[in-house]
């Protein structure tokens, strides 16, 4: 494995002002995640997971700190810039899927390379590709109307595959899900994590799901409370 | 950009009452300034480059005849042609057998004189031939002659109000022995022309006399200068001249043709028009804004997605945009299309007597689509900056 990490967060705080009270989704955090880990983020609601998620992808930009990912400091970037690095270095898949209702399964994972210098041959390519590890080679031209939600989150994983990114920001991905599609899911993302090195971050409020990472972080207040490495037991 | 056109897709109905909207809106606009553009062709075909000379108190005071040798030596001037308006009603059995009596234009005037003033009217030179060496023939327009059902070699009764023959009689008989067309859009199809010699021989008084005459002038620019060369040179003279382009002659003898019932009633109607025109077209704009707006809450989360993805701001932003335009574009190719059928193939007409030309002018079909593009800009440019603004992390918030 690399020796640098993937990630690392310095001293990172967010702060919302709400009327006159302040909100620190993140108080003063500090962590590094190695390349190749599988990371299970873990908290109460509110404590600040997704906010974290968000700064790791470039999404939001911290109050103060600096987020350092696939070794460019994303503070240093413009709105701009930070759109274009995602689509090279991230992608997210949401608990809501988030797949866009008008387009087919086919579509909604080309869209991310539509942003990028490739021919349509290529896209094609990327596209069957990451469709196929996924295993919904059959469900091209379907909507999203059309799909399971199981269905429907594996197309959104698809879609986070496309332009075969570093790194997977998964926000609850088996939330809204039952426990067969769950399980499903999670055997999809430990292949992705195993065979295809993807470096992957999930917030799970469920256990099992996080028995599978090699390591938990757990979240309270903004503040990293308990940090386990499960590699030794998990595997 | 396909992203786009399928967004379009997804609500059909609704996309498709925008567009409708529109083009109903711009199937409005384009009918008003057709009737607009109708109002001003007779102005408009006026040509700079002619001259009408008439008595100087008014077009119902006569010229002598003496004046076109004058007139033709002034220098500048390169053809004089000679007219009277006639004045006179079609004596044709309508269709429920009953007298019909018609109103359109009539000149006397000497034919050849007057094609080789106006050389976008054309004639079939057999027809010509004809109508030079008949003298009861006459020539007519081509619309006026559908109208009135009238083919070459038929008769024509009129009824003039002005003048009468030697035996008292208002009722004159002509032959038609020519139609004319032509290729300009703005040149009346719907006149009637007959030999001013007979004219002048057969009409009980006025002998001698001349309405009008008709000038062209080899340089439109110096049309200020020959006018008041000729009037100058009649003053003082019993007949005292004014000589004005063909425009503004063409302005007052609308008025003059006592039609200013018509022409208030026919100005009544453009305004009531174009305030309903108006208020269709903005109603119009605010559903289209609205539906657009609607469209786009319902899609912040979208929007969200698209920047997660990678896409910039402006990304969004033209998106939004180009949904607006090609919208409103759609609406206006249906809208401008419809009306440019109506009006430009079909040749429908509502009042073929009153509108002798009726058509609707490019500048219009412009101005239809320009309107239709400013729609679609301003009805997206709120949505597109709002989720242009929009961060990612609070449109995915938002569930
Ligand atoms: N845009 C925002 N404005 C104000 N407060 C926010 C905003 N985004 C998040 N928060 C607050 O930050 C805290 C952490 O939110 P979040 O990261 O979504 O928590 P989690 O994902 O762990 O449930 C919450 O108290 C939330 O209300
Ligand atoms: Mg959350």
């Amino acid at each position: 494995m690399n020796a640098q990490p993937i990630i690392e967060l310095r001293r990172v705080s967010k702060l919302y002002h709400k009327g006159d009270a302040d909100i620190h989704p993140l108080d003063d955090l500090s962590l590094t995640i190695d390349r190749g880990d599988f990371v299970a983020l873990m908290g109460p609601s509110g404590s600040g997971k997704t906010t974290l998620l968000n700064l790791v992808g470039g999404l939001d930009t911290p109050t103060a700190g600096e987020v350092l990912v696939c070794g460019q400091n994303l503070t240093e970037l413009s709105a701009r810039e930070l759109a274009r690095w995602r689509c090279d270095h991230v992608a997210f898949i949401f608990q809501a899927y988030n797949l866009l209702p008008v387009l087919t399964a086919y579509q909604n994972v080309e869209l991310p390379l539509t942003l990028l210098p490739l021919t349509r041959q290529q896209r094609r390519a990327h596209v069957l590709t990451a469709l196929d590890i996924v295993g919904l080679s059959d469900r091209l031209h379907h909507r999203p109307d059309e799909l399971s939600g199981g269905q429907e989150q594996r197309v959104a994983i698809a879609r986070a595959l496309a332009a075969d990114p570093e790194l997977l920001l998964a926000d609850e991905p088996t939330g809204d899900l039952d426990a067969h599609s769950a399980e499903e899911i999670m055997a999809l993302l430990v292949t992705l994590n195993r065979q295809y090195g993807k470096t992957i971050i999930i917030v799970t409020h469920d256990p099992k799901v996080a028995a599978v990472a090699h390591r938990q972080l757990h979240l309270e207040k903004g503040v990293l409370t308990l940090d386990v490495d499960t590699l030794e037991k998990g595997a | 950009m396909r992203l786009l056109l399928l967004n379009l897709t997804r609500k059909p109905l609704r996309t498709l009452l925008t567009i409708f909207g529109v083009g109903v809106a711009l199937l409005l606009f384009c009918f008003l300034e057709t009737v607009l553009n109708a109002f001003n062709a007779g102005v408009n075909m006026a040509d700079a480059s002619r001259l009408f000379v008439q008595h100087k108190e008014s077009i119902i005071f006569e010229l002598p005849m003496a004046y076109r040798q004058l007139i033709a030596q002034t220098e500048g001037v390169t053809g004089v042609a000679t007219a009277c308006w006639f004045g006179a009603l079609s004596q044709e059995p309508g269709s429920d057998g009953k007298k019909r009596e018609e109103f359109f234009a009539q000149f006397a005037t000497d034919i050849e004189d007057y094609l080789r003033l106006y050389p976008e009217v054309q004639v079939p030179p057999d027809q010509l031939a004809e109508l030079l060496s008949d003298q009861m023939g006459c020539l007519l327009g081509a619309k006026i002659a559908q109208r009135l059902g009238k083919r070459v070699g038929d008769r024509l009764v009129l009824r003039s109000t002005i003048w009468t023959q030697r035996d008292g009689s208002s009722i004159w008989e002509f032959n038609v022995r020519a139609i004319y067309t032509t290729d300009s859009p703005t040149f009346d199809q719907t006149m009637m022309l007959f030999p001013f010699k007979r004219f002048d021989e057969a009409r009980q008084f006025g002998q001698g006399s001349v309405g009008l005459y008709m000038l062209s002038i080899d340089d439109p620019g110096r049309s200020g200068e020959i006018s008041s060369v000729i009037d100058a040179r009649f003053a003082n003279s019993p007949y005292e001249t004014r000589t004005m382009t063909e425009k503004a002659f063409n302005l007052q003898f609308v008025g003059m043709l006592g039609n200013f019932q018509l022409l208030l009633r026919s100005i009544g109607t453009a305004v009531v028009l174009t305030m309903i025109g108006t208020a269709v077209v903005l109603t119009m704009l605010l559903v289209s804004a609205n539906t657009m707006m609607m469209s786009a809450r319902e899609r912040t989360r979208e929007m969200g997605i698209l920047k997660a993805i990678g896409f910039t701001d402006g990304h969004v932003f033209l998106l939004l945009i180009g949904e607006a335009l090609v919208l409103s574009l759609l609406g206006a190719l249906a809208g401008v299309g419809l009306a440019w059928l109506l009006a430009n193939v079909l040749h429908f007409n509502p009042k073929p007597d009153f509108f002798p030309v009726f058509y609707l002018p490019q500048e219009s079909i412009l101005a239809a689509v320009g309107v239709a593009a400013v729609t679609g800009l301003v009805s997206g440019i709120v949505p597109a900056v709002t989720a242009m603004r929009l961060k990612a992390t609070e449109a995915l918030r938002s569930v």
